[in-house]
């Protein structure tokens, strides 16, 4: 039975990897459900490195737009100014993210800010970074600094249709999903979640709480710079408002409502909230701006206040109750 | 040097405006432990009201609180029958997640109903300026504070010397010993609920009458508020002032030495660096 079960769900991986390789091909001519379908996986990476932090640690982190931002601005500007390829520059975008957030969350678990006050704190980062780039012209400013335009250049990180990003940011999912099981896996993991259930028992018992936090939230940053080094190419100019603070908060969401330390459970969120989103969008926007935020809202309360575990739980009865079938079939 | 000074004093005086906002979120927070985010959107909504009543019946922003206070008082019980009450027994990341969904909520409804573009009222009763020496103050400034430390002085009565009010102070310190002692607390919160809705109603009315609104106004005036409430701690309604207008202040200085845009960018970079090293505030009972 057991090895039934783990054969059934590696072959429901592969099945599910094909399609969603497969998938951008089938529509590779419609340029608008590519940026959806991509759209879709950035959030999902986003939410997946912020399960570290909030899902694992428990830390309610609403810093995601500061840390884009941090990657998004490092990868433009070295591309603008010096032509380093955004391969290395999402690199160092990640590398600056981590250090921001070092310089950040040091002291914030070192004086013991938690809970509501490291939401707020974090919250109010985001902002702090809009606007010193907004008022720091040499790097920033209110104009967009647009990224070089290639029709199809590796190197440069550019291409005129977005079938690479989709790629690019799959891979990262994939990439952000392992780092998450790993960490899960091993000691940290296993120190995040006793301090994410109660911080003052896990320190009783040795645990190094500051240490570990600052672990979960460098990966976490290091992640979020990478993705945003490809937001940058993705939409070719970089603008202040990449610190975007409901971004940030849409992410922790996300996280929340897939389901805490689920490693699938913020994908799986993603996927059905950003793309009902931007359906609502492209299906209400056009007559009543604004209508398809109140649908969503609605759905986000629905979620929190009847379904407070997430939705990771129900998938996974749900993939539980399947599996039953299929091994009886 | 005289810019400063005078810029510093109209930035003190809305600093009052914020005590009282921050005294709203107070009462949630320190009574019920509710991590309400969408605050300042509460505020923001009070605003939209304010112009919407001051163009639609040509009433001053000054005087529509009498309109919008218990409007939005309504509003803060629904908001707690309908969404909180459920929340109390979960962990505060569902409350968070609960109340930044009425946030997004709000932010949507206000854009639906009166669309993105800044909205402002064409004119208030108190406009103009008081010389006072070398100084020329805001009179929208000047009476904002005086009717906000007006209203802060009212609340404050109220929770010192009538029953409910104290039933709320009890509540804040001890739940269970006010619930045996016969304070109803699902009535007593949603009362604290719905008094700090009405307060933003207040301020919202005040900010109208020197300011314009559009919805993504209101992240700006809930952190406003949480810093507020951060540097004063919980349980001192003297400290909530002497907080606001240090915020205030704070604000207006940054925007007079360094650059108009950075008047958020010293408020939050403050509240971070309370929230370092005086994590209990600067006034704090508990």
């Amino acid at each position: 039975m057991r090895r039934t079960r783990k054969d059934l769900n590696r072959s429901l991986l592969v099945v599910l990897l094909a399609l969603v390789i497969l998938a951008p091909l089938a529509i590779r001519s419609n340029q608008y459900t590519l940026v959806l379908f991509t759209t879709v996986l950035l959030y999902g990476v986003l939410a997946t490195a912020w399960n570290i932090i909030g899902g694992l640690a428990g830390q309610l982190d609403l810093a995601a737009g500061a840390y884009l931002g941090l990657g998004a601005f490092t990868t433009g500007t070295l591309l603008i100014r010096w032509n380093v390829s955004p391969w290395l520059g999402m690199v160092l975008g990640g590398l600056i993210a981590v250090l921001f957030a070092l310089l950040v969350g040091y002291p914030l678990f070192r004086f013991g800010v938690k809970e509501v006050w490291y939401a707020l704190s974090s919250a109010a980062l985001v902002e702090v970074m809009r606007v010193a780039f907004l008022i720091w012209s040499q790097v920033g400013g209110p104009v967009e600094r647009y990224l070089p335009y290639h029709e199809w250049s590796l190197y440069h990180l550019r291409f005129a249709t977005y079938l690479p990003f989709y790629y690019i940011m799959l891979g990262m999912l994939i990439l952000g999903l392992l780092v998450n099981r790993q960490i899960r896996r091993s000691r940290l993991g296993y120190y995040l979640m006793a301090l994410g259930e109660n911080e003052e028992a896990a320190e009783v018992l040795g645990v190094n709480t500051q240490g570990c936090k600052l672990q979960a939230l460098a990966i976490y940053a290091f992640l979020v710079g990478m993705a945003g080094g490809v937001y940058a190419c993705m939409y070719g100019f970089i603008h202040p408002n990449f610190f975007s603070g409901s971004m940030s908060t849409e992410v922790a969401i996300l996280g929340i409502v897939g389901g805490m330390g689920f490693t699938y459970g913020p994908v799986m969120a993603a996927v059905v909230l950003v793309s009902m989103r931007e359906f609502l969008r492209a299906r209400l926007g056009g007559q009543l701006e604004g209508l398809y935020l109140v649908v969503y809202s609605v759905v986000l309360i629905a979620v929190a206040l009847f379904r407070p575990q997430g939705i990771a739980p129900l998938v996974r009865q749900a993939y539980d109750r399947f599996l039953a079938w299929a091994a009886k079939e | 040097m005289d810019t400063l000074l005078q810029n510093l004093i109209n930035g003190a005086l809305t600093g009052c405006v914020y005590a009282l906002i921050a005294l709203g979120l107070s009462l949630i927070f320190g009574v019920m432990n509710v991590v309400n985010f969408a605050h300042g959107d509460f505020v923001m909504l009070s605003m939209y009201l304010t112009f919407w009543i001051g163009l639609g019946i040509g009433m001053d922003a000054v005087f529509t609180p009498v309109l919008t206070a218990p409007a939005l008082f309504l509003i803060g019980l629904l908001a707690y029958y309908v969404l909180i009450d459920r929340t109390l027994r979960q962990r505060y990341v569902t409350q968070i997640a609960v109340t930044v969904g009425l946030m997004i909520f709000l932010r949507a409804l206000t854009q639906l109903v009166w669309k993105a573009q800044p909205r402002a009222l064409p004119y208030s009763i108190i406009q103009g300026n008081i010389q006072i020496g070398p100084y020329t103050i805001l009179a929208s400034r000047l009476v904002s504070a005086i009717v906000s430390i007006l209203a802060i002085l009212g609340v404050s009565l109220f929770l010192s010397r009538t029953w409910a009010g104290r039933a709320i102070r009890a509540a804040s310190d001890d739940l269970d010993a006010a619930a045996l002692n016969g304070v109803p607390y699902r009535q007593t919160y949603a009362l604290a609920f719905g008094l700090g809705s009405a307060l933003t109603a207040i301020a919202g009315g005040l900010l109208m009458t020197f300011q314009q609104v559009d919805p993504t106004m209101g992240l700006r005036f809930g952190l406003l508020s949480w810093c507020v409430l951060a540097m004063a701690g919980l349980g001192s309604i003297p400290g909530l002032l002497i907080s606001g207008i240090m915020v205030g202040a704070a604000e207006a200085a940054g925007m007079s030495l360094w650059d108009p845009r950075a008047r958020s960018l010293v408020v939050y970079v403050l509240f971070i660096l309370i929230l370092w090293l005086r994590p209990r505030g600067l006034f704090g009972r508990k």
